[in-house]
């Protein structure tokens, strides 16, 4: 019986576009029996949008669930990169700067806690759990697939916020990977932008970057690729046939979740995975692979 | 009764802008002993200092007080005003209430009740002084200079030119430093070996220079004019006496394949090998590590062809006691390596520029290497991974430099303009080749250097970006640089042939436990420190031991070889006199209380404590007690601590002084 209790912030995509990206990390944590509790009544983090347009609004947002987060027992468990990085960027600026803590204090009517941690699904499964425990829960190593990890921007960055891993040289998604027998490929365009929100606003630009991720990890070797956010997700997944007919490109990369392929190699079955959800087809890659 | 006078200093505004200077005076000319209380705007001014001689006659002050600066400052300065005006040097104290007080502290009132605090502490000792007489030590005329780079052969040649004998150690097998594997050097393009091995012969034939290479310094003992210092000089295994400099040996060693150093790796070397054919002693070294005999016991080749016999496989370290009067400590540099860090260090590395994977992606001091008409390329400029002229060439600077985030924040200081003299170097050799040099600023003063800049980009045609890069990646058999053009606005992304990091100087690893042996201090990076950073910097605060070149930070050749002559010239002016006056803070026992525990000897760090016998008229022996050598003693008082019968005390320190420090609180 493990001993590992988080509550759980899944943030508004987990619930919307990347519902896969939720039921497999319920699915997955259920089966290596880590306690996940939902944080009641949680709300947006504000992601973008808030920070843009209002500092004080975005870490009022962030330090209200964080305080809501208080009311489960656990460390705060966080999914998306995007949501991790505006918690964590809170806890930090509220730390270093006093002024603006006194403002969100009173925006929030309340006095504001930074000692909860914070931790990305990555840091749990990686280190709470540990890459030596989760090796030996494995039940069909991914052998024989290429992937291409891919942290995107914010994940690691900026230095001294999220503390997750080296800046610029992570190797957490690498070092999980092959703890469950999966081969990564070694690539240049692992911690680039996706483009992130701009893909509503500004298109051509997303296309351009994302086709250069794209690009770069099939020049790698790479059958699949692996992310951890629902934004990179969308924009390589969902935007990924349009890409290849504006490039003329033919790339046809499933993309992952962290949690869907840990959960391929805990043998898990696809339904609970929520393969079916992805836009580019992983059949016909896991079936060659002798995973499905 | 003492007639004590207080001089209170405002040092500007430094300390009158927090205390109210005058109400010090006011309030310290009430206290007992006290005759005669004033302040000055500059008490070290020579109006200033004429107000205290002129107070000492008139007043017939017997001791002094200076509220001031720290003693470190100004002691000196005023002590011997008053000398100057007839009373003992050591009856004049400071009370520090400018760093101790007035840059401590905000608020007005209360800073000013501590200065007043800080001075009676200062007058109640000071009534306790004695008149100390000055102690002469004899100089040993020697002097030695650690280090063969330019600063150390500038500052060896100096002093022996002088004059003066000179013990020069050099830890590699051969002098030159970093300033032998430079091609040309900025601002006039003069080749580096053409200037710097005429030096290093002239070193090796001086009469006064003792050279030691492939030689360290392992223990230091002693003090200013008087220093003991134990060299190793470890096994070059080749009789330095007996080889002629042939390079037989080296022809016929059949290793052959080990990176060479001194090209940066990219050339190769065998076993037994000088490190570059103008080496200074032409005296090959064994590298034990890798030659075939010290590994398997076969071979001996190099013995066998070896003509005067020079070669011998049992030689083993010898060390080496050299007295000498002063140290020249002149080290180097180390250049920051662009390949992985360890993990917790407080240095970051460049992760995204590849952590030194990408063959094509070297530092500026391979760039020289490769450069060199004497590197392994023979000048030309060829890329490593497959030896062809790289046409678009992307030299990148402030890699380590200036980037708090990756733990160094100071300026290299010479990177901007090697990186100017690196473009018009490829622009010479490659006609139709395209330099881009990203940078942040461009830091170029000296004499002829913002016109060599300029020359760069208006002459030679390097294209400028304003911009750093974050990302360097290999595709196919290119380097993608992707940077910003912040003069612009826009993101640059550059298919370049070879990229070259201009990276940080680093204080040499090891830098720290050179200088717990020589007992000097250094900053956070383990640059050594300056004794004051405008007005001594040359000097270490340890008397005898001077810096010179980029030890003590970075600094390009013209700046080494200014502070190489200057060190030079502070070890000439002590040379000067026979006799060196000392400071007569030292401790002295009081052979009657003494138990003979030795405890005093134990903790002294000057080694200065003997033991001493006492005798009665018929030479009987009635006890053994402690004697503090004068001439050695550093004054730190830890004996006086350790004491346990208070047998032993600092002069000018006494626990009567002290306590009569705490009572006046």
């Amino acid at each position: 019986m493990s001993t590992l209790k988080y509550s759980y912030y899944p943030g508004c995509s987990l619930h919307a576009s990347a519902g896969e990206y939720d039921l497999s990390t319920r699915e997955l944590f259920k089966e290596l029996d880590i306690a996940l509790v939902e944080v009641p009544d949680w709300f947006c983090c504000g992601a973008t949008p808030a920070h843009n347009v209002d500092e004080l609004l975005s870490l009022s947002l962030c330090a209200k669930n964080l305080e809501l987060a208080e009311q489960v027992e656990g460390d705060l468990a966080v999914a998306c990169a995007a949501c991790f990085s505006r918690l964590k960027f809170t806890q930090h600026t509220l730390g270093e700067n006093e002024t603006k803590r006194t403002q969100v204090e009173k925006a929030l009517d309340a006095k504001v806690r930074l000692d909860g941690n914070v931790k990305h699904l990555l840091d749990i499964l990686a280190r709470d759990l540990g890459l030596d425990k989760l090796a030996g829960v494995v039940k069909t190593p991914l052998k024989g697939l290429k992937v291409a990890c891919y942290y995107g921007c914010l994940l690691t960055r900026p230095p001294g916020v999220p503390n997750l891993d080296c800046v610029e040289a992570p190797t957490i998604m690498e070092d999980l990977l092959a703890a469950v027998g999966a081969e990564t490929v070694s690539w240049t365009h692992r911690l680039e932008c996706c483009g992130a929100n701009f893909t509503l606003s500004r298109p051509g630009v997303v296309l351009q970057l994302t086709n250069a991720i794209l690009e770069s990890a099939k020049a790698a070797g790479a059958d699949c690729i692996m992310v951890a956010c629902p934004l990179c997700h969308g924009n390589l997944d969902i935007r990924q046939q349009e890409i290849e007919g504006v490039y003329k490109a033919d790339y046809k990369l499933p993309v992952f979740y962290i949690t869907q392929l840990v959960g391929m190699a805990c043998g898990l079955t696809p339904e609970r995975l929520g393969l079916e959800a992805l836009i580019v087809d992983p059949k016909t890659l896991l079936k060659e692979k002798g995973l499905l | 009764m003492s007639r004590i006078g207080v001089f209170v200093c405002h040092c500007g505004e430094n300390i009158s802008r927090t205390v109210d200077v005058e109400r010090v005076a006011a309030e310290v000319g009430t206290m007992p002993g006290v005759a005669f209380a004033t302040d000055y705007k500059y008490m070290c001014s020579d109006p200033g200092q004429g107000l205290l001689k002129k107070a000492i006659q008139e007043q017939k002050l017997s001791h002094i007080v200076v509220a001031a600066c720290s003693p470190r400052m100004h002691e000196k300065t005023f002590r011997k005003a008053a000398e100057s005006a007839g009373l003992n040097p050591f009856l004049c104290e400071i009370a520090n209430i400018r760093e101790h007080c007035s840059w401590v502290h905000e608020n007005r009132e209360e800073a000013t009740a501590k200065a007043v605090e800080i001075v009676g502490m200062m007058v109640e000792r000071v009534k306790k002084n004695r008149v100390l007489p000055t102690i002469t030590v004899p100089v040993t005329k020697r002097s030695l200079v650690i280090g063969g780079g330019i600063a150390g052969i500038q500052a060896a040649l100096d002093i022996a030119d002088a004059g003066h004998d000179v013990v020069l150690v050099e830890r590699e097998p051969s002098i030159g430093g970093h300033m032998a594997q430079l091609s040309e050097t900025f601002p006039t393009l003069d080749c580096s070996q053409c200037i710097m091995t005429p030096k290093m012969v002239d070193v090796v034939n001086h009469p006064k220079i003792k050279l030691y290479t492939y030689a360290e310094v392992e223990h230091v003992e002693g003090y200013i004019g008087n220093f003991q210092i134990t060299i190793r000089k470890k096994a070059r295994s080749v009789d330095e006496d007996k080889c002629t400099g042939c390079g037989l040996c080296m022809e016929k060693c059949p290793v052959r394949k080990i990176p060479n150093q001194f090209d940066c790796n990219l050339g190769l070397r065998p076993a037994i090998y000088v490190p570059f054919p103008q080496a200074v002693p032409n005296t090959p070294v064994i590298d034990r590590e890798h030659c075939i005999k010290f590994k398997t016991g076969k071979c001996g080749l190099c013995q066998k062809i070896c003509g005067p016999g020079a070669v011998d496989y049992e030689q083993e370290d010898t060390l080496i006691i050299e007295p000498v009067g002063a140290i020249v400590v002149a080290t180097g540099f180390d250049l920051y390596s662009i390949t992985e860090k360890p993990k917790g260090s407080s240095i970051k590395g460049y992760g995204e520029f590849g952590h030194g994977k990408i063959p094509d992606v070297i530092d500026g001091m391979t760039f020289e290497r490769l450069a060199s008409a004497s590197g392994p390329t023979g000048g030309k400029i060829l890329r490593p991974s497959d030896g062809q002229e790289p046409k678009q060439i992307v030299f990148i600077q402030c890699v380590g430099s200036r980037a708090r985030e990756k733990g160094i924040s100071y300026c290299s200081k010479i990177c901007c303009m090697y990186t100017a003299k690196h473009t018009m170097l490829y622009k010479h050799k490659v006609h139709d080749g395209q330099a881009y040099v990203f940078f942040m600023d461009a830091r170029v003063p000296g004499k002829s250097y913002d016109e060599f800049w300029r020359r760069a980009i208006e002459d030679e045609e390097a294209v400028y970006i304003r911009g750093m890069v974050s990302r360097l990646y290999q595709k196919g058999n290119k380097i993608v640089v992707m940077g910003s053009d912040i003069s612009v606005g826009v993101q640059v992304e550059i298919e370049a042939d070879m990229v070259v990091l201009a990276t940080a100087v680093q204080p040499r690893t090891g830098a720290d436990s050179l200088a717990q042996k020589l007992g000097i201090s250094y900053d956070h990076y383990h640059f050594y420190s300056e004794a004051h950073a405008k007005l001594r910097p040359v000097e270490c605060a340890t008397a005898g031991i001077y810096l010179a070149g980029t030890c003590q930070g970075p600094k390009d050749i013209p700046d080494t070889v200014s502070q190489a002559s200057a060190a030079a010239a502070k070890v000439m002016t002590l040379f000067a006199k026979d006799k060196l006056e000392r400071e007569p803070i030292v401790a002295k026992v009081k052979e009657a209380g003494c138990v003979a525990c030795f405890y005093c000897k134990k903790v002294c760090p000057y080694g200065a404590v003997e033991e001493k016998e006492i005798r009665d008229r018929q030479g009987n022996l009635i006890k053994v007690v402690a004697y503090v050598n004068p001439g050695v003693c550093g004054g730190c008082g830890t004996c006086q601590a350790t004491c346990p019968s208070k047998s032993v005390e600092l002069d000018g320190y006494t626990d009567e002084q002290i306590v009569a420090m705490i009572e006046a609180l």
